[in-house]
């Protein structure tokens, strides 16, 4: 079997005075599900839209498999647009067809492969259905089918998760794990940051056409600044301001929370708040997903 | 159903699998709307219905003439006799008892015309409107009657004058005599440029709208995933142009059964002609046309943009109508003759002259050469304004920006 890996090198792009892509660049391996997030006008579906040969980048190169993207190779990959990408009236089973024969399939293989992804979707009882006739999350599932029902290589999907129910959610998301445990690499971009952190192997953040952050969301957030969030009841406001290495991000009553530069010794901070009284929380936090974003967005 | 079907890779498809592939989609889609269905059968509906209703309209004439006569007016039996075969109108007399009776004869139609003898003249009654034969073969007959009075009352025998009369004809001859079906050759004009018109416009604006839609929905990146673009442009013109030959075929044999049926046109005459090299100019006008509505549509993101994309287009096909509707009366004229080798002008002009019987072989082998020369012309650049355009959105449209930028 051919490995599929997704080089991104040094990849740039501008549309007239707008920069969308910097030099970016990042691998998605083999049976890896990699999370592509960052806010609207990012970079995220200009770099899709290059893997897919359908821009072509100013400098910079996208392999898969070790292969310049010509049509070929395109045609092993699995494609979801944002939202869109189905003939509105026409019906869901033709439709499935439809794509799994313009990739090669014969009839008998496409209908094989158009039963299997609508049961597997749970939309078989919809392949009558015109699409614009379904619901957003049924609309999305057959936006899926169509992006596997000819056994791509690669799945490349944008926003895939929008709009859908959790129920929709976890359908989707197991069907995603089962490819890359299958050795297939998935890179899809998303808003639902929770759901990324949940369901990634790798994440990479990307603003303004720049790759911020890369790696295993515990990479991330073990590498992100850590805090110290300390509950004791009876502490002052000013407990701990003249630790040395120690500076207080926000006091509520009773909570504080710290940040401790590179080599403080925490174990002095806990001495110094049980002189302050009972101390009932004392805890190492490390950043969410959504507030490393925040904070690689607002840099 | 643990893992999906598996097999091996398949291959790609070839430009005649991708480009049937689309097209067969293209037809399906279309063919199978309620709304393809309802309006072509409404349209066929209403081609046999006008061709019915002609056939019953239509003077017959051969068909007689009821005339009625009253009272007195029977006298007039012989002269109406004689008018109409002078006519050669076969005349058909009833004589009725009262007015009253003529009247109702006429309202019900069951007489053309009745005629009463009304203080010391003839008065001629008819329903709502007296055709001209008619009118002058009643006239003869009481002016015949008249002058066999006149005669008769000098003592001169009226048969002796009716001997010299009928002796003596009239020949009359034409410098430029029309064609013995002239009347049906101006029908089918009429009908070839009404028909072409329909198609050429609805079928390219059909192009226009798909490709937007493919655009507007971003099924194209999925399209252009498995296909080339050229292969989806040709498969999109060909199915919509594949449809729009298949109604216009259905039109013309609808309308050449029925007219045949009904006696309006001689299937040995040029109505067979007509409809075949209306098909054929179809297909080029179609090509012709269709390849720029597709690059049209394909600069545009949103279909409320579709109009302004393709009005320019737009207004050569009503153009191209308008010539042609000023030709229906004047096939061989010089707006004709002269437009008619101007692509894609020829694509409605030369069915028009061939229906009317105005040109030769030389004449449509040449503008088809031309047609055929400018349609691969065209449809180079607008395969190179579609691969560029298509799956560029938010770009504002200017055919002159395209056609530089594709260069």
């Amino acid at each position: 079997m051919q490995d599929w890996q997704m080089d991104v090198q040094h990849v740039s792009k501008r549309f007239g005075e707008t920069v969308a892509l910097d030099d970016l660049s990042f691998t998605v391996a083999p049976g890896e599900l990699f999370g592509f997030v960052g806010s609207n006008g990012a970079g995220k579906s200009t770099t899709m839209r290059i893997a897919l040969g359908m821009l072509s980048p100013d400098h910079g190169q996208i392999l898969l498999g070790g292969r310049p993207i010509d049509l070929a190779v395109r045609r092993r990959i699995g494609y979801m647009p944002e939202q869109r990408g189905l003939y509105a009236k026409m019906r869901v089973g033709p439709q499935l067809d439809y794509f799994a024969r313009l990739h090669g399939f014969d009839r008998p293989r496409a209908r094989a492969a158009v039963t299997y992804w609508t049961e597997r979707l749970d939309i078989a009882h919809r392949l009558h259905d015109r699409v614009n006739a379904l619901s957003l999350g049924n609309q999305q599932r057959v936006q899926l089918a169509a992006a596997l029902v000819h056994d791509p290589a690669l799945l490349i999907l944008d926003e895939p998760f929008s709009g859908l129910d959790p129920v929709a959610v976890d359908v989707m998301s197991e069907v995603l794990r089962e490819r890359c445990r299958a050795g297939m690499p998935v890179i899809f971009s998303s808003h639902q940051l929770d759901l990324v952190q949940r369901l990634c192997d790798r994440v990479g953040i990307i603003s303004k056409g720049h790759m911020r952050a890369l790696g295993t969301v515990d990479e991330l957030r073990a590498a992100g600044v850590a805090r110290l969030v300390v509950r004791a009841p009876d502490a002052d406001p000013g407990w701990a301001s003249g630790l040395p290495g120690v500076s207080v991000v926000s006091h509520d009553p009773g909570r504080t929370v710290l940040e401790l530069a590179a080599d403080t010794d925490d174990q002095q901070v806990l001495a110094a708040a049980l002189r302050t009284g009972p101390v009932h929380e004392f805890a190492l936090h490390r950043p969410s997903l959504t507030e490393l974003f925040r904070e690689v967005v607002a840099a | 159903m643990s893992a999906p079907p598996a097999g091996t890779v398949p291959a790609g498809l070839s430009a005649t699998q991708a480009i049937t592939m689309v097209a067969v989609r293209e037809i399906r889609t279309r063919v199978l709307t309620r709304a393809f269905v309802i309006g072509n059968a409404v349209f066929l509906l209403l081609i046999v219905g006008s061709l019915t209703l002609a056939a019953v309209l239509q003077d017959d004439p051969g068909k007689p003439v009821k005339i009625a006569v009253v009272g007195e007016a029977n006298e007039l039996n012989p002269a109406l006799q004689a008018a109409g075969e002078r006519l050669k109108t076969p005349v058909l007399i009833r004589e009725l008892a009262t007015p009253e009776a003529a009247r109702a004869a006429v309202v019900n139609g069951d007489v053309k015309v009745v005629l009463l003898r009304e203080r010391g003249g003839y008065v001629a009654r008819a329903d709502k409107r007296l055709s001209p034969t008619l009118q002058a073969l009643l006239t003869s007959a009481v002016q015949q009657r008249a002058v066999a009075e006149a005669l008769t009352a000098r003592d001169v025998d009226p048969g002796v004058l009716a001997e010299a009369a009928s002796g003596a004809r009239l020949d009359v001859r034409f410098e430029r005599p029309p064609k013995k079906d002239a009347d049906q050759r101006t029908a089918l004009a009429f009908a070839v440029v009404g028909l072409l018109y329909l198609q050429l416009l609805g079928n390219g604006i059909a192009v226009a709208t798909g490709v937007v839609e493919e655009k507007t929905s971003r099924v194209v990146e999925l399209l252009l995933a498995a296909i080339k673009p050229l292969h989806l442009l040709a498969g999109k013109v060909f199915g919509i142009g594949v449809v729009g030959l298949i109604q216009l075929a259905a039109y013309g044999v609808v309308g050449l059964t029925m007219g045949a049926a009904t006696g309006l046109v001689d299937l040995n005459g040029a109505a067979v002609g007509a409809f075949v090299s209306t098909l054929g100019w179809y297909v080029l006008g179609y090509l012709f046309l269709g390849m720029l509505y597709a690059a049209a549509g394909s600069m545009v993101s949103r279909q409320e943009e579709v109009g302004s994309a393709t009005a320019a287009l737009s207004v050569l096909v009503i153009a191209m109508f308008a010539v042609a509707q000023a030709s229906v009366s004047d096939p061989n004229g010089d707006l004709s003759n002269t437009m008619s080798w101007i692509p894609p002008f020829s694509a409605i002009l030369m069915p028009l002259r061939i229906a009317a019987g105005v040109t030769g072989p030389g004449q449509i082998l040449g503008t088809a050469a031309l047609m055929l020369v400018t349609t691969s012309v065209l449809a180079v650049g607008a395969a190179r304004i579609y691969q560029a355009s298509i799956l560029r959105t938010g770009s504002g449209f200017s055919w002159r920006r395209k056609a530089a930028a594709t260069g």
